[in-house]
C-alpha cells in the first residue's frame, strides 16, 4: 500500500513536472489551430475542428514575418559556422600542445565569458555604427559565434583529446600537413563534439533578444524582436496569427533540441562538468 | 613539442574574437565609466564622478536588491527542482527518451516566447490560469505590483532555465559509478541512507558548477524584465541589466551606465570566484 502511494506520488510528480514544461508551449501550438475567436474562449475548449486559417492569413498579410525568419537562419548559420571553425581550431591546439602560457589563455578564455554581455554593448554600440555595420547579419554573427567559442572550445578539446595522438603521427609521416591532418583524420573523428557545441549556438542565436534589440533595426532583424513587437502592440494584435508565427518559429529549434538529447548531455559534461 | 610558437595560428582566430568583443570592450568600460559621455559629444574625464552618481541613486539600489533575490530565488528554486529531476532520470522510467525531450523544451524556446506565453496564461482578464486565479480571488496585476512583476519574471526565468540546471545535474548523476551503489546496497544501506552517504557528497562538485553558472547567467537577467514590465511601474522592478539599458539606451548617460556595467563585470567575477580559483588549480596541476 505504502509503495503503490509512493508510486502515485512519483508519476503524479512526474505528469507535472511535463505539464509545466510542454503546457505553455502546447497552448501556443493549440491555439494556433483554433479560430481566433476561440483561442481565449472560458472555460477553454478542449475539443474543436483544427484550422489552418491562422497559417494562411500569416503566409499572406505578414510577409515581413518570413523575411525575419531568414535573416534569423542567416545569422544562426553564419554563428554556428563562425564559432564551429575557430573552437575546432583552438581545441586542437589546447588538445595537442601545453606550456605554461597555454593554460593562461585557456583560463582566461574561461574567465571571460562570465562577463555579462549587455557591458559590451556600450563601446560596441558607437563602434560598429561608425563601421557602417549596425543593422547587418555580420554584426549579429560576431557577438553571438563571440560568447560561445570559449565553451565550445572545451568541449572541442574534451573530444579530441579522445583522438589517439598515433593518429595525428602517422598523417604526419605519410607526408600530411598539419591543417590536412586537422581536416582529414581530426575532424571526421571529432564531429560529435562539433555537432554538440554547434547546437547550443544554433539554439542560442536563433533565440537570443538582446543584442537583436540593440544591433538591430530593420535589415537584420531577427524573428524574436519582431514577435516582441507584435506582442506589445496593445490594440489589435492578430493572436491567431501571432501564435501560428511562434509555432513556426519555435518548431524547427524544439524538434532540434528533442533529437538531440544525447549530443546536449555530452557537449555540457565536456564543456562545463569537466571545466 | 618542435616549435613553441606552432600552437598560435590555431589560437589566433578564437582570441581575436574574444579580445576584440569581450576583453577590449569591458577594459574600454572601465575608461568610459570615468569620463561624461552622451550622444555625438567628447568625452570628459571626470574620475570617480559617474561611480558617486549610481551610488547615491535610490534607482541603482533598487535595481541591485531586485537583482538579488530575483537571482537567488531562480537558482535555489532550479536547483530543487533539478535535483529531484536528475535523481528521478537516474532511474528506469518508461518512454524515458520521450519524457527527456518534454523536459527540454523550455531550453528551446526563446525568452521572448516564454515570456509571451506567460504572460497570456496568467492574464486575469482572458489568461487559463490568471482567470481562474482570478475566480479564486487572487487576480493578479503585475503592472501595479513590483512585487507580483518580480514573482512572474522568477517563474518564467525557472521556467526557462531549469532544463539547462537539470542537464547539468543530470551529467553529474551519471558520473557517479554504478558499484558504489551495489556496495552500499550490500552493506545493507537504504534508499535514503544511499542518497544522503553516496549520491549527494558524490554531486556535491557538480551542484556547485551549476549554482556557479545559474548565478552568473541570471546576473545577466534582462528580457524576462524587460518585455514584462519594463522596469516598471514607477522603476521599481528594474534589474541591473535593465538599469544600465534605461541609463545608456533611453537616458544616454553613457558614463553612468558604464559604471553600472564595471560594476556588473566585477560582480560577475565575484560570483564566479570560487569556480575560476579551482580551475586554476587544476590547470596548474595540469590536468584540466
Amino acid at each position: 500500500m505504502l509503495k503503490l502511494l509512493s508510486h502515485a506520488t512519483k508519476i503524479s510528480g512526474m505528469a507535472l513536472f511535463m505539464l509545466w514544461s510542454v503546457g505553455p508551449v502546447l497552448f501556443i501550438v493549440v491555439s494556433s489551430l483554433k479560430q481566433p475567436i476561440d483561442i481565449f474562449a472560458y472555460p477553454p475548449q478542449f475539443l474543436f475542428t483544427p484550422t489552418f486559417e491562422n497559417y494562411v492569413s500569416l503566409w499572406n498579410s505578414w510577409p515581413a514575418f518570413f523575411e525575419t525568419m531568414g535573416n534569423s537562419l542567416i545569422v544562426s548559420i553564419g554563428a554556428t559556422a563562425l564559432a564551429s571553425a575557430v573552437s575546432f581550431l583552438a581545441g586542437y591546439a589546447y588538445s595537442r600542445f601545453s606550456g605554461t602560457w597555454l593554460a593562461a589563455s585557456a583560463f582566461y578564455m574561461i574567465a571571460i565569458r562570465l562577463l555579462p554581455p549587455i557591458v559590451v554593448t556600450l563601446p560596441l554600440f558607437p563602434v560598429v555604427d561608425f563601421l557602417g555595420m549596425s543593422d547587418t547579419h555580420a554584426t549579429l554573427i560576431v557577438l553571438y559565434a563571440a560568447f560561445w567559442v570559449s565553451l565550445f572550445t572545451m568541449i572541442m578539446k574534451t573530444f579530441i583529446d579522445e583522438v589517439p595522438r598515433e593518429l595525428d603521427e602517422a598523417a604526419f609521416v605519410d607526408g600530411a600537413t598539419r591543417f590536412q591532418t586537422l581536416w582529414r583524420v581530426i575532424l571526421p573523428l571529432a564531429v560529435q563534439g562539433t555537432l554538440a557545441g554547434a547546437i547550443f549556438v544554433f539554439v542560442f542565436s536563433w533565440n537570443e533578444y538582446l543584442f537583436a534589440l540593440i544591433f538591430t533595426t530593420n535589415a537584420a532583424k531577427t524573428t524574436p524582436l519582431v514577435i516582441s513587437e507584435v506582442m506589445d502592440a496593445i490594440y489589435g494584435t492578430d493572436w491567431g496569427v501571432l501564435f501560428a508565427g511562434v509555432t513556426v518559429q519555435i518548431a524547427p529549434v524544439v524538434a532540434l533540441v528533442a533529437c538531440a538529447q544525447r549530443l546536449l548531455i555530452a557537449g555540457l559534461t565536456a564543456g562545463s562538468v569537466k571545466g | 613539442m618542435t616549435n613553441r610558437f606552432a600552437a598560435l595560428p590555431f589560437l589566433a582566430p578564437v582570441h581575436l574574437l574574444l579580445f576584440g568583443v569581450i576583453a577590449l570592450p569591458s577594459l574600454y568600460v572601465f575608461w568610459l565609466s570615468l569620463n561624461e559621455s552622451s550622444y555625438g559629444t567628447d568625452l570628459v574625464f571626470v574620475g570617480f564622478e559617474n561611480y558617486r552618481t549610481i551610488l547615491t541613486d535610490p534607482y541603482f539600489w533598487r535595481a541591485a536588491w531586485n537583482t538579488f533575490v530575483v537571482v537567488n530565488v531562480i537558482v535555489y528554486a532550479e536547483l530543487l527542482l533539478g535535483l529531484a529531476l536528475a535523481l528521478a532520470f537516474a532511474r528506469k522510467i518508461p518512454f524515458k527518451p520521450l519524457i527527456f525531450a518534454m523536459i527540454l523544451v523550455p531550453y528551446a524556446v526563446s525568452e521572448v516566447v516564454g515570456v509571451l506565453v506567460w504572460k497570456i496564461l496568467l492574464n486575469p482578464n482572458f489568461g487559463l490560469i490568471g482567470r481562474t486565479l482570478a475566480d479564486l480571488g487572487l487576480g493578479l496585476n503585475w503592472s501595479s505590483s513590483p512585487s507580483q512583476g518580480l514573482a512572474v519574471a522568477a517563474l518564467i526565468g525557472v521556467w526557462h532555465h531549469l532544463p539547462f540546471t537539470f542537464l547539468l545535474l543530470y551529467a553529474g548523476v551519471l558520473s557517479i559509478p554504478q558499484s558504489l551503489y551495489e556496495a552500499a546496497r550490500i552493506d545493507g544501506a537504504g534508499s535514503w541512507q544511499m542518497f544522503w552517504r553516496v549520491t549527494l557528497p558524490l554531486l556535491i562538485p557538480a551542484i556547485l558548477i551549476t549554482l556557479i553558472f545559474r548565478l552568473v547567467f541570471a546576473f545577466r537577467m534582462f528580457s524576462e524584465i524587460w518585455l514584462l514590465t519594463k522596469g516598471g511601474p514607477a522603476r521599481l522592478t528594474e534589474v541591473l541589466a535593465v538599469y544600465l539599458y534605461q541609463g545608456a539606451f533611453r537616458y544616454a548617460d553613457f558614463g553612468a551606465a558604464s559604471a553600472t556595467g564595471w560594476m556588473m563585470v566585477i560582480g560577475s567575477l565575484a560570483v564566479a570566484s570560487i569556480y575560476l580559483f579551482e580551475i586554476h588549480k587544476r590547470m596548474v596541476k595540469g590536468d584540466a
